[in-house]
């Protein structure tokens, strides 16, 4: 679906992104996750055909992003961070006219803003609704035309926990449907959840691209803590593949003597950081 | 309000129709002079051809900056509409429809005898000039604010039109840059060969200023 060779880009004489190569497949969801700053969004700009200045090759859906024509964006779908919607107009307005915009037959509005429970509000002026309406009203603006691939933007940013799962839902639903998705965040919970794959931007460069699960894997496996009474509260460790060897936590088992144990997995974000050395934020 | 800025040739042209003759008139009776405002009508009536495109366009450009504003242009241009779907949209269509309202209204609210295929190449160049206006706002201001600022000094080329009315000498020649100068040295030496180079000019504003503008967005 998108395969990315040499890739290069610069605003000014010093490259801003440099020798970049991946490919994302149909049907996968591929996270840029990185620091601002570090070129997701410029990647993402690149990749949708809003910078046409970059040296190497960017195809998408077989498309060379810097020859795009009007047909191009009748496949993509995209969900800023931002809102893009005229304040003055309903929800309903707003997606009727960029609906307007494509040559495909829209998915029914009604059952969109259903889906992200705004069909009670579809009549109501976008400037009287709240950040997390407008992320959810922006959200399924870009599934209006139902395009093979998705670009989204930090998509659960100022949502609370439940509209959050709803959208992450709904992302995975269009997975199912076979859609690519592209998934731009900082947030790793959002991530490792949601993404096959992810690629650690820094400094306009790609330091680690994988899945989740074989990432954390490679950076060391999972601890099992275990605490008991003995003279006193003592806490040991051991790693989880070897716990079947450790004589101590087998005694404390049988003699029924444990006080408390948890494993310990290591997240994506003390993966990047170890990678990378740097924080998300 | 911009649905005011719409129908503000219609005030304009009735008083420039009916109040300037009739203000000639006290002017002439208390000054007891033979002419006074009437070797400007001509004048007046090149305003007015101008007047209704650029208001027009102003109007499309107030909408275009909120448009950017709100960050709206940005997603338009991802969609099947691109940038040059956009630029027409706004600014081609309302050009277009600027040209007609003017071909309607200046014959009804001239001051002079004008032929058809005068008040014709006065209608385009008064759509060429209200393009030149709204490229000059949108290319120089950032936002809606800055926008209305600048649309009243982007207005200042139009008045190139007056400078052969008021100066006769070469020194006249300074405005020759501007397309206006051309078309009001057209219509007051009675010489369509001097539209010829207002429309050249026009097209080349237009294609600077429009690249400008393609660059920033």
């Amino acid at each position: 679906m998108i395969t990315v060779e040499n890739l290069s880009f610069s605003y000014t004489k010093n490259p801003f992104i440099s020798g970049m190569n991946f490919s994302v497949s149909k049907g996968e969801i591929f996270g840029f996750l990185g620091p601002s700053g570090a070129g997701k969004s410029t990647l993402q700009k690149i990749l949708i055909g809003m910078l046409r200045t970059y040296q190497g090759s960017c195809l998408v859906n077989g498309i060379e992003c810097k020859k795009r024509t009007k047909q191009f964006y009748e496949n993509i779908g995209v969900d800023f961070e931002f809102s893009t919607m005229y304040e003055k107009l309903t929800a309903k307005e707003n997606l009727q006219f960029f609906s307007s915009l494509y040559e495909k037959e829209p998915r029914p509005i009604e059952e969109l803003l259903k889906l992200v429970g705004l069909e009670q509000d579809a009549n109501k002026r976008v400037a009287d609704y709240s950040k997390g309406m407008k992320s959810r009203l922006n959200f399924i603006k870009a599934l209006l035309h139902d395009p093979i691939l998705l670009c989204l933007d930090e998509p659960t940013s100022g949502l609370d926990p439940t509209n959050s799962r709803m959208i992450k839902h709904m992302i995975l639903e269009e997975k199912a449907k076979g859609k690519t998705i592209l998934l731009t965040t900082h947030n790793m919970q959002d991530a490792a959840e949601l993404c096959d794959r992810v690629a650690f931007i820094v400094n306009g460069k790609i330091c680690a691209l994988d899945s989740p699960h074989s990432l954390i894997m490679s950076k060391g496996a999972a601890t099992v803590t275990y605490t008991w009474i003995e003279n006193g509260e003592h806490s040991a460790s051991c790693p989880l593949e070897r716990i079947s060897s450790d004589e101590r936590l087998k005694g404390l088992i049988v003699q029924n003597r444990l006080q408390s144990i948890h494993s310990n997995e290591p997240t994506l974000n003390d993966i990047f950081m170890e990678i990378t050395g740097r924080t998300l934020l | 309000m911009l649905l005011v800025s719409c129908l503000a040739p219609i005030f304009v042209g009735f008083f420039f129709r009916f109040a300037i003759p009739f203000l000639d008139a006290i002017l002439m009776g208390c000054f007891h002079m033979a002419a006074i405002l009437s070797p400007y009508y001509k004048l007046v009536d090149i305003l007015f051809a101008n007047l209704t495109p650029i208001m027009f366009c102003f109007v499309s450009a107030m909408v275009s900056l909120e448009e950017t504003d709100e960050k709206i242009a940005v997603y338009l241009f991802i969609t099947p509409l691109g940038k040059t779907g956009y630029i027409f949209a706004r600014f081609g269509v309302t050009a277009i429809i600027a040209f007609f309202v003017t071909i309607i209204l200046l014959p009804f609210f001239k001051l002079t005898d004008l032929p058809l295929i005068t008040i014709l190449l006065l209608a385009v160049g008064g759509t060429l000039q209200g393009l030149i206006v709204v490229l000059l706002v949108l290319t120089i201001s950032s936002n809606k604010l800055e926008g209305m600022a600048v649309a009243k000094l982007s207005m200042l080329p139009v008045f190139g039109a007056a400078i052969p009315f008021f100066i006769k000498s070469n020194v006249q020649y300074a405005a020759s840059p501007l397309p206006s100068f051309w078309i009001g040295k057209a219509i007051i030496e009675n010489m369509s060969l001097y539209l010829l180079p207002a429309l050249v000019l026009s097209v080349v504003w237009i294609c600077f200023l429009l690249k400008w503008y393609l660059h920033k967005i």
